[in-house]
């Protein structure tokens, strides 16, 4: 979705209404799609089996059996729903092929949006029962409640994602805006101009990037005020905006900050809490597009008149905003592109979110048990990452070694998943 | 016996497309016998892919260490958390998702053959196979064919244990 917008942008055209409307319905059975995986599949067998079961339990297998076969049963069914929703809109489910600059190559026909129009309701009502499933098994243990607000899980930065015209949360279009530790605005900017914006780090140990704030300037890995990290995850998404844009969004992110102490939130673990909250925007805003009379309009491209240079397209992927930059020449070949993914905007947060898990789990001359590979392995996975698309590099493994070092510096013990 | 053959991957990565191009291959041949399926797909959504059957092919690109190009390895789902595909941050493997099935009470297939074509390049935007394994394409879809028809056939495929290298 962010290369189609950064095409439009290299081909300098705006697109019809009704293209943006689709790519938009597309996008929320997208994000849907990803955001239940991530809570059903990895996050929630960590509060619903236990953070330190062992690894063969603490799985979905684990959910299912501890949750009952109906809420497996409706993962698998709505999942399949987002599925046919993407392909039925853009051609694939995975690897859609109808976004073209200047909008997509065919409008929806009356029966699919009848077809969608159908899914719309359950898509809601399962997106409410994940923030019900939060609330019960979650929040209502004292031991897992006082994990998401403990400090093992805390980091405390700037803020980035994309918002609306009334500073509400948007995936598919907005302006970038950032705030500082403390909520105030210390940044906004259309996705265009993001070079003056954001710069990135490099360090000799890794050939992922830390991007950081500009205006501020490379601080190093430092949490707290003043630092030039940010983080942008769904967490980061709602500590930035002033809501959600459809009711029931709203009226679970109002609960998610009143129980948490208002805004901005640094305790890590409530992110997956935001996910389930933008879980339910997605959904509720894909009934709002699919009701919506303009998505029929035939008219869903603009061929491109200009000849094709430069363009930027800017988005908020599932795990944080994704930018899309591509030169080209005058054929619309490109011949340099620049990414900063979702992932990579969290790099410097999941580095320090990890060594402070580690510091606090691990402790003077404790005992180090093999469970405290997933209470560190939990740091990260809050950020949903994907070191594949960041990094390229796809190992086929969780490369995760957990080295314990004495206070010389010498390796006392190894710990491998 | 209702058996599905499942080709995995992405047609504009190279290597990576070969369960795709195999399965497109099987199409004509296994009319009638079997369905012929292609999905960019995996882990959870590969469960409503395959609930419904007896049987299932599965066939995708694999890399391991060592191993030549257009080696086609013949594996069981207990084998196969090796591959890149299957084991992700963001989703369940194979082996997990076959369980969640069976646990969620869906007809599973009780047999699931998964054929792994070893790589040569599965990161170069390019549609289309190296010479390497666009090479064993045709022996691939005469053994699945042949098997799944019954009729006398070759095989290329060899089991893990045949690997020349063991350590990964």
């Amino acid at each position: 979705m962010a290369s189609g917008k950064a095409v439009d942008a290299v081909y300098k055209v705006k697109i019809p209404p009704a293209a943006a409307k689709l790519r938009e319905l597309y996008y929320m059975a997208h994000f849907m799609h990803s955001h239940t995986a991530h809570f059903y599949a990895l996050a929630a067998p960590d509060f619903v089996v236990g953070p330190d079961a062992p690894p063969a339990e603490r799985n979905i297998l684990g959910l299912v059996g501890k949750v009952g076969l109906d809420l497996g049963k409706q993962v698998i069914r709505q999942r399949e729903i987002m599925q046919v929703v993407q392909q039925m809109i853009g051609g694939r489910a995975t690897h859609p092929v109808w976004c073209l600059p200047g909008g997509v190559t065919r409008p929806l026909t009356r029966e699919d949006r009848e077809t969608i129009k159908g899914f719309a309701p359950g898509l809601v009502g399962f997106a409410e029962l994940g923030l019900k499933l939060f609330d019960d098994l979650v929040l209502k243990n004292k031991a897992y409640l006082d994990l998401i607000l403990g400090d093992g899980y805390e980091l405390v930065t700037n803020y980035m994602g994309l918002v609306d015209e009334k500073n509400r949360v948007t995936f598919y279009d907005g302006t970038v805006r950032v705030v500082d530790p403390e909520g105030k605005e210390i940044d906004r900017y259309d996705g265009a101009d993001y070079l003056d914006h954001v710069a990135e780090h490099v360090e000799p140990y890794s050939y992922l990037k830390f991007p950081f704030l500009k205006k501020i300037g490379w601080q190093g890995l430092k949490e707290g005020k003043g630092t030039s990290i940010y983080q942008a995850a769904p967490l980061a998404r709602l500590n930035v905006a002033s809501g959600m844009a459809t009711p029931k969004a709203q009226a679970a992110y109002d609960k998610m900050y009143s129980t948490l102490g208002g805004k901005p939130v640094h305790k890590l673990m409530a992110t997956h809490w935001a996910r389930l909250v933008e879980l339910l925007y997605a959904a509720e805003r894909l009934a709002e597009l699919v009701e919506d009379d303009e998505i029929l309009d035939p008219n869903v491209r603009v061929i491109p008149s200009t000849t094709p240079s430069e363009g930027v397209g800017v988005i908020e992927a599932p795990r944080g905003t994704l930018t899309h930059h591509y030169w080209t020449d005058e054929r619309g070949i490109v011949t340099k592109a620049n990414l900063i993914v979702g992932t990579t905007n969290n790099n410097a947060p999941i580095s320090m979110a990890v060594k402070k898990a580690a510091a606090k789990f691990i402790g003077k001359g404790g005992e180090v048990k093999q469970g405290l590979l997933n209470m560190v392995e939990m740091a990260f996975r809050i950020y949903d990452p994907c070191f594949s698309c960041a990094t390229h590099s796809l190992p086929g493994q969780m490369p995760l070694t957990v080295e314990i070092r004495d206070a010389s510096g010498e390796t006392i013990r190894t710990v491998s998943r | 016996m209702k058996t599905i053959v499942l080709g995995l991957g992405n047609t504009i990565l190279s290597d990576d497309g070969v369960g795709i191009y195999a399965a497109r291959a099987l199409a004509d041949l296994l009319r009638g016998a079997a369905d012929v399926r292609e999905a960019e797909l995996a882990g959870l959504d590969l469960i409503e892919m395959l609930k419904g059957y007896d049987r299932a092919y599965i066939i995708d690109a694999i890399q391991l260490d060592g191993e030549a190009p257009g080696t086609v390895f013949r594996m069981r789902p207990d084998d196969i958390r090796i591959t890149p595909r299957l084991a992700s941050f963001h989703d369940i493997d194979l082996v997990t998702a076959l369980e969640l099935g069976r646990r969620l009470e869906f007809p599973m297939p009780h047999e699931v053959v998964i054929f792994g074509v070893q790589v040569e390049d599965a990161l170069t935007l390019k549609e289309g196979c190296t010479a390497a394994v666009e090479g064993v394409i045709g022996a691939l879809v005469e053994e699945i064919a042949g098997e799944i028809m019954e009729r006398p056939h070759a095989e290329i495929s060899v089991g893990l244990s045949g690997r020349r290298n063991r350590r990964a």
